[in-house]
């Protein structure tokens, strides 16, 4: 016994301190770390991954909460994302195909349809089942074209430009893409989508009313109706799906997470766990340091925050006089995105004997976003679920003859207020029943006899387990004012203290997994760029 | 060659994007300047999760011989006006400075989730091992009055509505009746809608923890309840059952097993024993749910662990932060006991391998993980991260240590 307790300590300053490993988190360390610095990546939690996690129970491993990423695609094309944590930062993910689109029932509606992978394919599904979708489903998706390669555009730019000459900065850019006689005209389309809805725009296309309902059931990855969500996310993402397919890693999205780790440390960064920030340290508007709430005081003149500008600016910031009311007033004016709610589900039969063949499936009455958008707004049954059978992506994920099924579904946070302790488990316990109901109806299987293992996961638990503000598992809403565009050319005008930067999906590039992770890339190199690194 | 697209009309179209800046610039300015009261879900999670608590024992009481009961109450300092709800059947990992190093056990809660909730308490009833390091110390230093931290409730050993039977049968061995005390007090207090049938295997009769109590209970709510007490060496006066928890004593206690939820909470040699028992039973894996399995005695009896080293200690290099410490480790004990014997802070709780909280990262060298406490992740163990609660060292290691809380 040697009689004193040996307490981890810290250097006393770093040339760059990460807050929080999420995926932005983390993709910024790994970014940083590859370019040869050397950051100190701190998370209060005992794991990395923030929402991109996995757990035990049993024989079972269940995926926290990944879907299915965008911008992965095949080796032989690799997407965005792919690229970066490959090519550039050599992390070792073995990524494996989502087989399908996805399955779409609508039990108001009598519609249950699988949607393939691939542009044509996917438009020649709808066309079978809602004849004269063709040929406005082929302009609509050459819009979200053009969308998508003028942002592949935008990227090539430095310096980001004043809205009013953006237009004119990327038709100066050399031709990137195959037609570059379209280019002014692709570019003009963006500009002109750059303000409007999901709603506005595709309403302009005469898609039948059926096809649009088979067409929108990807709302839920942005968690805000068609009615107020950005066109040009919306656009992006879609065809980003349609076009490279959607990816898993094959031992959930831990193996993403533990990958990243496991690279920050192999190139000499410094990962340190149980460490939670309470103090972004502020001096003359220049971030100076932080404080953890294990006793560390570090200095450091760049912080790159994972948590959320809300909480940044409501808990982190000290002083507190060190906010200025015009960051109170940002954050205060843009609208959290969904929180979380998920069953997850081991099944002591195999996904055959149940009947289920497909990998993700979208449940729901109707195709109403506004209507589904609301029912979020009660803790109890939601009217959509967004179902994932693991076994139909990694046949072997569980043991033979057991499957994995993990439903979810979202909630305005404020649903949640007025919840008790003493009503917590009864109410989580009641709705997941719910859900597995709602399930077993809309595809006339039976799961509930073949449960082993059960596990539900509520707004208190993924606060419990990340801090984030209101249980939210997305970041604001891309309303079009506050969606990737607006908020990249703002970034310069909404710093409101200097050193301090975000990531993850609150930041510029929206929420979701693959978003996260590349606003790491992009916030690092920022960071990197004012640190004087090349 | 791509056509333009028209929405709300070509000029309409054109200056919209030049609009939206500007919109949101308003947006901003009508926005209120003040930071937020609070977030409701967060302060829910805290109440119901706290990272660590700081208890006071408000009360000691003798159970048996060897077995007290300790009562719980928010330590007077500790700014908490309630304790966390939780779910009959789950722990409180308990964390002990003995001699300079920081200990954990994991002990069930044996009071009910309405005694948390109307009382404000928390019971953990702790059986006197001779010569056991942690019980000892227990039972030479504690007191009414006296400060504890822990845990905040953990464990997956309960009874869920959806997952289960609505017949289910506890097995108890010894000090493990004490989930079953929380759980079977739920069920009445809250009149739940099933029926526990109760098997409590112990030495003697006058080892029996809760026996009048449970009678009571069995006798006030026999539609929920039944108990049966079975003694292994019985003292001459016992009218009850006598023996070991067979398969025909099982058989009998609780008649058809069909669709029933078997809870297994003893020792280890219990939980193989009984294995072997309701093997002819033929019950899916999905009905029988064990509690974790502890910190295991004798590593060297499982196969794989390798010959000959059990007599070995190792060094291990431990970072820590920024700085490394090297410590001793007996093959025989796990790392996290090597870490705690050299005073380091590192953080641990289910003791089993099943709850990662002390999952940390061994850079090279080489452990066996005990196969009945393997709860490591998939990606772990591609990436090399284990947990030192349930790993041993056959080899020199160097590991990076997680920090405590």
């Amino acid at each position: 016994m040697s009689g004193e307790r040996t307490i981890p300590k810290l250097n006393d300053s770093y040339d760059i301190v990460v807050i929080g490993a999420g995926n932005g988190g983390l993709a910024a360390a790994l970014q940083i770390a590859v370019k040869g610095g050397k950051p100190l990546l701190l998370e209060q939690h005992n794991l990395p991954g923030g929402f991109a996690t996995s757990f035990v129970r049993g024989r079972f491993e269940f995926e926290a909460s990944l879907h299915e990423l965008a911008g992965i695609g095949p080796a032989s094309d690799k997407g965005g994302v792919r690229a970066f944590l490959e090519d550039e930062c050599k992390v070792d993910i073995d990524w494996v195909p989502v087989p399908e689109a996805y399955r779409l029932i609508l039990t108001d509606d009598n519609l249950d349809i699988t949607l393939p992978f691939g542009v044509q394919n996917y438009i020649e599904a709808i066309e079978l089942e809602v004849p004269g979708s063709r040929e406005p489903m082929n302009k609509y998706i050459e819009l979200c074209r053009d969308l998508k390669d003028t942002i592949g555009l935008l990227g090539k730019l430095n310096e980001k430009p004043d809205i009013t000459k953006l237009a004119e900065s990327l038709k100066n850019l050399p031709a990137a893409f195959g037609d570059a006689a379209s280019m002014p005209v692709k570019i003009g389309n963006f500009m002109k989508t750059l303000a409007y809805t999901v709603d506005e725009v595709t309403k302009t296309f005469n898609i039948p009313a059926k096809a649009m309902k088979i067409l929108y059931p990807y709302w839920c990855y942005l968690g805000l109706p068609t009615s107020r969500m950005s066109f040009t996310i919306w656009a992006v993402m879609l065809l980003e799906y349609l076009e490279r397919g959607a990816y898993i890693p094959r031992m959930r999205s831990h193996e993403l997470a533990s990958a990243m780790e496991a690279r920050i440390l192999e190139l000499g960064g410094q990962v340190e766990y149980n460490t939670r920030v309470e103090k972004i340290i502020v001096e003359n508007n220049q971030v100076a340091g932080v404080e953890t709430a294990s006793g560390d005081v570090i200095k450091t003149q760049h912080v790159i925050c994972n948590a959320s500008p809300t909480l940044a600016y409501n808990k982190l910031i000290s002083p507190i006089s060190a906010v200025p009311p015009a960051a109170y007033k940002n954050v205060n004016a843009r609208k959290h995105g969904g929180a979380g709610f998920v069953v997850y589900l081991g099944l002591n039969a195999p996904m055959e004997e149940i009947g289920i063949r497909d990998y993700g499936l979208f449940i729901s009455k109707n195709m109403d976003t506004d209507d589904i958008y609301f029912s979020m707004g009660k803790a109890a049954l939601n009217n959509m679920q967004a179902t994932i059978c693991l076994n139909n992506a990694i046949p072997y994920c569980s043991p033979p003859g057991t499957s994995i099924i993990s439903m979810t579904t979202l909630y305005k946070s404020e649903a949640w207020h007025t919840l008790t302790p003493g009503d917590y488990f009864k109410l989580k316990n009641k709705i997941a029943s719910d859900m597995i109901d709602q399930f077993e109806k809309a595809t006339h299987t039976r799961i509930r006899d073949h449960i082993e293992e059960i596990e539900v996961a509520t707004p208190v638990t993924f606060a419990r387990y990340t801090g984030t503000h209101g249980g939210g598992v997305y970041g604001y809403e891309p309303e079009p004012w506050d969606s990737v565009i607006p908020r990249i050319l703002s970034q310069k005008d909404e710093c409101y203290i200097k050193g301090l930067m975000f990531t993850g999906g609150y930041s510029q590039m929206c929420h979701g997994y693959s978003s996260a992770l590349m606003s790491g890339q992009a916030t690092a190199g920022a960071a990197l760029r004012k640190m004087g690194v090349k | 060659m791509r056509t333009k697209v028209h929405i709300k009309g070509e000029l309409i179209d054109l200056l919209a994007p030049f609009y939206l800046l500007p919109d949101r610039k308003r947006r901003f300015e009508k926005a209120l300047p003040d930071p937020i009261e609070s977030d409701p879900v967060n302060e829910l999670a805290r109440a119901i999760h706290p990272a660590k608590l700081k208890l006071e024992i408000a009360e000691i009481r003798r159970e048996t011989d060897s077995a007290k009961t300790f009562r719980f109450v928010p330590a007077p300092d500790s700014g908490l006006t309630s304790l966390p709800f939780f779910r009959a059947g789950q722990y409180l990992s308990l964390k002990v400075d003995i001699d300079g190093s920081p200990i954990t056990r994991p002990y069930s809660i044996s009071s009910s989730p309405n005694d948390t909730l109307n009382n404000g308490f928390y019971e953990i009833t702790i059986r006197r091992k001779e010569g056991g390091f942690f019980t000892e110390h227990i039972w030479n230093s504690w007191d009414a009055g006296m400060i504890v931290e822990s845990s905040g409730p953990c464990g997956l050993f309960y009874y869920d509505s959806i997952r289960d039977s609505k017949e289910l049968v506890g097995i108890a061995g010894g000090a493990g009746i004490t989930p079953f005390r929380s759980m079977i007090k739920d069920i009445i207090e809250n009149d739940l809608d099933v029926h526990f049938t109760l098997l409590y295997g112990t030495k003697k009769a006058d080892d029996i923890i809760f026996k009048d109590e449970l009678l009571e209970l069995a006798v006030k709510a026999p539609y929920k309840l039944s108990v049966h007490f079975v003694c292994s060496e019985p003292d001459s006066g016992w009218d009850g059952l006598s023996g070991f928890l067979t398969s025909e004593c099982i058989s009998n206690c609780c008649g058809e097993m069909d669709r029933k939820t078997f809870f297994i909470c003893g020792p280890q040699v219990m939980y193989k024993f009984l294995e072997k028992e309701m093997t002819c039973f033929d019950i899916p894996a999905k009905r029988i749910r064990r509690e974790a399995f502890g910190e295991i005695p004798d590593i060297t009896q499982y196969h794989g662990f390798p010959e000959g080293a059990a007599e070995k200690v190792f060094e291990i290099t431990a970072l820590i932060g920024n700085e490394s410490k090297v410590l001793p480790a007996r093959a025989t004990e796990s790392v996290v006991v090597a870490l705690e014997r050299a005073g380091i802070a590192a953080p641990s709780q289910c003791r089993s391998g099943e709850c990662g909280f002390c999952r940390s990262i061994l850079i090279s060298g080489d452990v066996f993980v005990c196969p009945d406490n393997d709860g490591r992740r998939l990606a772990d163990k591609k990436f090399s991260f284990f947990h030192p609660c349930s790993s041993f060292p056959v080899s020199d290691l160097k590991i990076k240590v997680i920090r405590d809380i």
